[in-house]
């Protein structure tokens, strides 16, 4: 006698259950095999087993090296909060990611030195694609490293998630398929000073620049002098200065005895920091020229840098891209996070290094493949909310992120509450207002090129 | 170009040599007595530095200034004795490798210890502020503060920082006090004839050994006021040392290896090179003389030290066969 002679059994409807799945999955199987096709870098050799290699390439040696150890800090975070949960994955919208790894895969990194030097950190960042088989790369404080690595990046497959990086040829001339920015550029910072210092100091200011002599420096000063000049000021001069000079007097005594009442520092890091504390030695914030007081303006801020620069930040204007007093959602569940793991707040390069592994891993468990073109079309055009204040969006032209970027101002030794406490938000500039078009001359003109999705290696 | 800006290029000209005059000064009193090109003197001023940014944050800048010497002094004395002295008998490409070794040790190790960040080392309030020259007939506004030097031939008056005119003083004295221990004591006497043949005055019973470690303290104790004084300009940082390593030890090949006399004529020229390129890159007009000059500031040391050493191969003042 037969069980089911009448009617449906039950392993009928589970086997027909089964085959129609199957159909209705059938194409979207057949076009990821079809994007699969091919391997490219690291995809798929280096994401069959139950865990996946970042590489985190920082300057642990050399002028930078205080940065690359705060970057480190925020990517250990960010490996932890993406195998456990927590910190903005709470914040984050849209978000796929669930806390579990990547894509189920535990996230495993290891680091590497930059050296703050384009050619030590390309073979650092080759040792962990072509070693350690690195799935994604992200790291540098050096717009000429990144530059570097964003043409690696292009060549291996891998893709590189910049961190400290503000010149304009990194999402400009130099923009790479491979590579993505999320911190804001020179350009950027010109648009959100330039009428702020107006406002300040007054139209009808005389400017002398002292510019670092490389990529960064150069577009900084091209972008200040566009922005000032907007506003009605005059530019007097500008002197490159070597990288990683001990003393800037000869320049300072070239712009005191110039006619010129605004000193513009294009300078990073220990530049900055000596430059800035020398101007204040050779008096030119108590001197007045044209009849108007001298005033000191340091488009690019940092944390480190103020630390540095001691007392001589005190009313000093600047540009920042995140700061440790925001209070959206995002940055406080990050700074709450970052403190309780290492005593201390973050600095914006532990933000965006944090920031930008998120989002790489999110464009993974959003497209469902580890599959490198697949990625960057997740990351292309993606609007974004939690990671900072404001929607954040990835432009798919030329990888630049938009989102809200700081005016910041140097804090009186008196006004601090402790020894982190140095900068003060003057203003919260709107994405809308920072955001320029793509194939401005500042950034390569129409010629500029991100690559092929698949590079031809 | 006025004379006003002629007048504070030379001075920040001789700002500017004050420092290497100084460090370069250690390391060719090291070299000249000792035959060891000493590549850590970078690391003796870094050490001097550290030492006077937290002495002078503890106890006081006075302080600083007498104890840091004195340390720097003992830092030499111990690296020469535990160190250097079994590299006496070895080739100069040994010495170099050792002490460049020794460089980049306290290099990393300061780093480790306090972070690659630069230390804020501010100027002590006694020599903060401005020096104002004033020129003939010049009405100086009496709410301006500081001291106020009479030069005749300024066009109204100028300032310059009172600290960078300290570091020139300073570095003039302290030439003048190693040349007078060299040329008027007994001490400079026996430690003369020990350069000029070490063998003979050995034989002679004399313990040059002692004496020669001596000068290498010394040489260590100059770079501690090297420290002291140009600290709060260079600022404090791991990269520091190495940074004023180079121009130093190249003030010392263009003077002539071992020449005191030719270390200091160096350290001007180097000095004067640097702020009066700088001075005309900024004041041209013609935008292709300016790129021209603004490139050739950044080089303009190892320009003058090519041209130097093409004409003179051993230096302005060097030896015949040393180093030629």
């Amino acid at each position: 006698m037969k069980i089911t002679e009448k009617g449906i059994s039950r392993r009928g409807i589970l086997r027909a259950g089964a085959a129609g799945s199957i159909a209705l999955a059938a194409p979207m199987h057949f076009i990821r095999n079809a994007w699969a096709q091919k391997a490219i870098g690291n995809f798929p050799a280096r994401t069959e087993g139950s865990t996946v290699k970042f590489g985190f390439i920082v300057p642990q040696t050399g002028a930078y090296a205080d940065e690359g150890a705060d970057e480190l800090r925020a990517y250990q975070l960010a490996v932890k909060h993406l195998n456990e949960g927590g910190g903005m994955l709470e914040t984050i919208k849209p978000l796929s990611l669930k806390g579990n790894g990547v894509l189920g895969k535990k996230i495993e990194y290891v680091s590497g030195d930059t050296q703050t030097n384009p050619d030590a950190a390309r073979q650092a960042a080759q040792r962990a694609i072509e070693r350690d088989g690195v799935i994604m790369f992200s790291g540098g404080s050096s717009s000429a490293v990144a530059v570097a690595q964003q043409y690696l990046a292009q060549e291996k497959g891998v893709i590189f998630m910049d961190a400290l990086t503000h010149s304009n040829d990194t999402t400009g001339k130099d923009r790479r398929r491979y590579g993505f920015r999320h911190f804001f550029n020179a350009y950027m910072s010109g648009i959100a000073l330039g009428p702020i210092i107006a406002e300040r100091y007054g139209k009808d200011r005389r400017a002398y620049h002292l510019t670092a002599d490389y990529t960064w420096g150069h577009t900084q000063y091209e972008s200040i002098k566009e922005a000032t000049e907007k506003q009605g000021w005059t530019t007097v001069n500008n002197i490159m200065t070597p990288l990683g000079a001990t003393d800037f007097s000869q320049f300072l005594t070239a712009a005191i005895n110039s006619d010129a009442d605004v000193l513009i520092l294009n300078h990073y890091g220990k530049d900055m920091i000596n430059s800035l504390t020398q101007a204040v030695q050779f008096g030119m914030r108590d001197m007045q020229k044209n009849g108007k007081q001298i005033e000191v303006v340091v488009p690019l801020y940092s944390e480190l840098m103020a630390q540095g620069a001691g007392d001589n930040i005190e009313g000093v204007l600047g540009t920042a891209n995140f700061n440790e007093k925001l209070d959206d959602p995002g940055s406080q569940v990050f700074i709450k996070a970052f403190m309780e793991e290492h005593g201390r707040p973050p600095s914006q390069a532990a933000h965006t290094a944090y920031v930008q592994t998120l989002l790489y891993a999110n464009a993974v468990e959003q497209s469902g493949t580890f599959y490198p073109p697949e990625v960057i079309k997740a990351l292309e055009g993606l609007e974004v909310d939690g990671i900072g204040p404001g929607t954040a969006l990835y432009r798919a032209e030329d990888h630049q992120c938009f989102h809200d970027i700081l005016v910041v101002e140097g804090k009186a030794p008196s006004a601090r509450q402790d020894e982190y406490d140095l900068l003060e938000i003057v203003k919260h500039v709107p994405r809308e207002e920072v955001t320029y078009p793509e194939d401005l001359p500042a950034f390569g003109g129409p010629e500029a090129d991100l690559g092929p999705y698949e590079p031809t290696a | 170009m006025t004379i006003n800006s002629i007048f504070l290029m030379m001075l920040t000209g001789l700002q500017l040599g004050a420092i290497y005059a100084l460090i370069a000064l250690g390391l060719t009193l090291i070299f000249g007595t000792l035959g060891v090109v000493n590549f850590a003197h970078g690391a003796l001023y870094l050490i001097a530095a550290y030492f006077a940014v937290f002495l002078a944050g503890s106890v006081g800048f006075g302080w600083a200034i007498l104890l840091v010497p004195i340390i720097l002094f003992l830092i030499g004395l111990a690296l020469e004795r535990g160190l250097i002295q079994f590299f006496y008998s070895r080739p100069h490409t040994d010495q170099i490798l050792v002490t460049f070794g020794v460089a980049i040790v306290v290099e990393e190790a300061l780093k480790w210890m306090f972070g690659a960040n630069n230390i804020p080392f501010a100027l002590p309030s006694w020599g903060a502020g401005q020096v104002l020259f004033y020129g003939a007939g010049a009405v100086v506004p009496d709410a301006i503060p500081g001291i106020r030097i009479p030069m005749p031939f300024l066009e109204g008056f100028s300032f310059f920082p009172a600290w960078r005119l300290l570091l020139i003083i300073v570095t003039a004295v302290t030439i003048l006090a190693i040349f007078a221990l060299l040329q008027f004591t007994r001490f400079g006497l026996v430690v003369r004839a020990g350069m000029r043949d070490a063998e003979i005055v050995r034989f002679l019973g004399v313990n040059i050994s002692a004496r020669f470690s001596i000068v290498f303290g010394i040489g260590a104790l100059i770079a501690g006021i090297a420290g002291v004084f140009g600290g709060p300009i260079t600022q404090v940082s791991p990269t520091v040392g190495m940074a004023l390593l180079v121009p130093s030890f190249l003030v010392v090949v263009i003077g002539g290896m071992g020449s005191m006399i030719g270390a200091l004529i160096a350290a001007l020229m180097l000095g004067m090179a640097l702020s009066f390129t700088t001075g005309f890159a900024a004041a041209i007009g013609d935008p292709t003389m300016k790129t021209v000059l603004t490139a050739l500031q950044q080089i303009v040391v190892y320009l003058v030290a090519v041209v130097v050493l093409l004409i003179r191969p051993r230096g302005l003042f060097g030896t015949k066969g040393v180093f030629e």
